[in-house]
């Protein structure tokens, strides 16, 4: 075996793919929740959107997460079917094998393109229009926005659920015993964020009307 | 009277300058038991003797017999027609190179992945054939048996999505077989050594956790949870310097299989 030298730069792509995958989940979460407020109140949404701004979390982490996704991309992008042939090979073997899994990957680039287009439409457009309101929300809603969020929201649910599932089946957290129940819990998840998700939309929407 | 099946072949034997790639039908009445590896030695003995595939043992222990059934990668041994369709479409297995028909090479695909991460125990003991053999815990080498389960059949490998596209990719047999390496305490590699032979996007990280491999292996090897072991060494591996020292070491001790 040859040893390493000392100069040697070690592979951290892996992990960085993973630990900024797992941040960008963990925000999504949180992200989807705070908007999901709605549902109950508008006021409390308001009252959140005030105290991101004027603690000035919300102009410094959206430029942020941005670049975030951007390093993400950039590195899992390594992986993804690019070269010539590379994508029909896959989605013939796909067709073949008839392994959902298998397929689970494709949907997580199609939905990882999409993602690097809409987040940042949808940064720009919520911080050029300050400040955060349900009011501002569903001004942009009425005046086209609304088929860009039926997309993007599917979207990011979506990469997010499916990448918390491969996160943990790469890194042995989830093993064979425990797939069945992680599967169920990941799909079930991202119902759940839809369904809250999907209840916001419809709230801010008829609060435009 | 059994089923009539149809057999869709693919043909081809690329060392003859006449050949070309096509696909041949034969058809059979099925049998009680009857398995693909009876079926296509009956084409061969009744249809058509120039019909080219690998068997041996007809016992899933030799892996020779591999291919992709139904787009599947499986072993004709192991598969009954009964749980097949009438129509039944086999083909070689993809990434290994062909030989012709339904025979591949997989020898040398596995020759070179085992040199590429050497598969052989490393110790620096001096063998004494006089003495006895060394003691091994029971429990510890059942865990080493259910991965040196391996028959090297290669369906692992067809079915990676990774290895169709990037033919330098070891596959989860090669991770699988050094996963049995790193739980063997007559190995002294340590988890820096394994990181240098699989620590890069060949090796463990090219693993795309597409889980086919772990789905169509023939002795159900639990392939991908071994790729995960060795993923959270490599990537804690990795990181050295990074992440605290007793935070790397602490997780590095996940990494091992439960006994």
């Amino acid at each position: 075996m040859t040893p390493r030298s000392p100069g040697d730069v070690r592979n951290r792509l892996d992990f960085w793919q993973a630990l900024s995958g797992a941040c960008l989940a963990l925000f999504i979460c949180v992200h989807l929740v705070l908007e999901g407020s709605v549902v109950l109140s508008p006021s409390i949404t308001n009252g959140i959107g005030w105290l991101l701004e004027v603690t000035y979390a919300a102009q410094i982490a959206a430029p942020l997460i941005v670049l975030l996704i951007l390093f993400h991309f950039w590195i899992a992008a390594r992986k993804m079917p690019f070269r010539a042939g590379e994508l029909q090979i896959f989605v013939v073997h796909s067709k073949a094998l008839r392994e959902p899994d298998t397929w689970l990957w494709l949907v997580q680039v199609f939905t990882a393109v999409i993602i690097l287009a809409g987040a940042f439409f949808h940064v720009y457009t919520v911080m050029t229009d300050m400040p955060i309101t349900v009011a501002g929300s569903a001004r942009r809603l009425h005046s086209g926005w609304l088929l860009f969020h039926a997309v993007f929201l599917p979207s990011i649910i979506l990469h997010t659920g499916i990448g918390i599932y491969r996160l943990a089946v790469k890194f042995g957290v989830c093993r064979k015993s425990s797939r069945d129940r992680w599967r169920r819990a990941v799909w079930i998840g991202m119902g759940c964020y839809l369904a809250l998700g999907v209840c916001a939309l419809t709230r801010v929407w008829f609060i435009g009307c | 009277m059994g089923r009539k099946l149809t057999f869709e072949i693919f043909r081809y034997t690329p060392l003859d300058p006449a050949s070309t790639p096509h696909m041949q039908q034969y058809t059979l009445e099925e049998h009680p038991s009857m398995t693909l590896f009876i079926a296509l030695n009956q084409i061969r003995e009744m249809h058509d003797a120039t019909l080219q595939f690998d068997f041996c043992c007809r016992a899933g222990i030799c892996g020779s017999c591999g291919m992709v059934i139904n787009g599947r990668p499986g072993l004709a041994c192991h598969t009954q027609t009964r749980d097949l369709q009438d129509h039944i479409t086999l083909h070689p297995l993809p990434v290994f190179k062909l030989l012709g028909d339904l025979s591949v090479d997989t020898g040398t695909w596995f020759r070179n992945v085992g040199t590429k991460i050497e598969s052989w125990i490393h110790t620096n003991k001096e063998f004494d054939p006089e003495a006895q053999e060394e003691r091994m815990d029971n429990a510890l080498a059942n865990r080493i048996f259910e991965l040196d389960r391996c028959v090297e059949c290669g369906c692992c490998v067809a079915a990676c999505g990774t290895a169709r596209m990037r033919e330098d990719f070891i596959g989860a047999t090669a991770i699988n077989r050094l996963a049995r390496f790193y739980i063997d305490p007559r190995d002294n590699r340590t988890p820096a050594d394994y990181y240098d032979l699989i620590g890069d996007d060949n090796g463990v990280f090219g693993c795309m956790g597409l889980l086919a491999c772990d789905n169509v292996c023939p002795k159900q090897i639990p392939l991908q949870d071994q790729l995960g072991i060795m993923r959270r060494m490599s990537t804690l591996e990795s990181v050295r310097g990074i992440l605290p020292e007793f935070l790397r070491k602490k997780l590095q001790g996940c990494g091992h299989i439960e006994a």
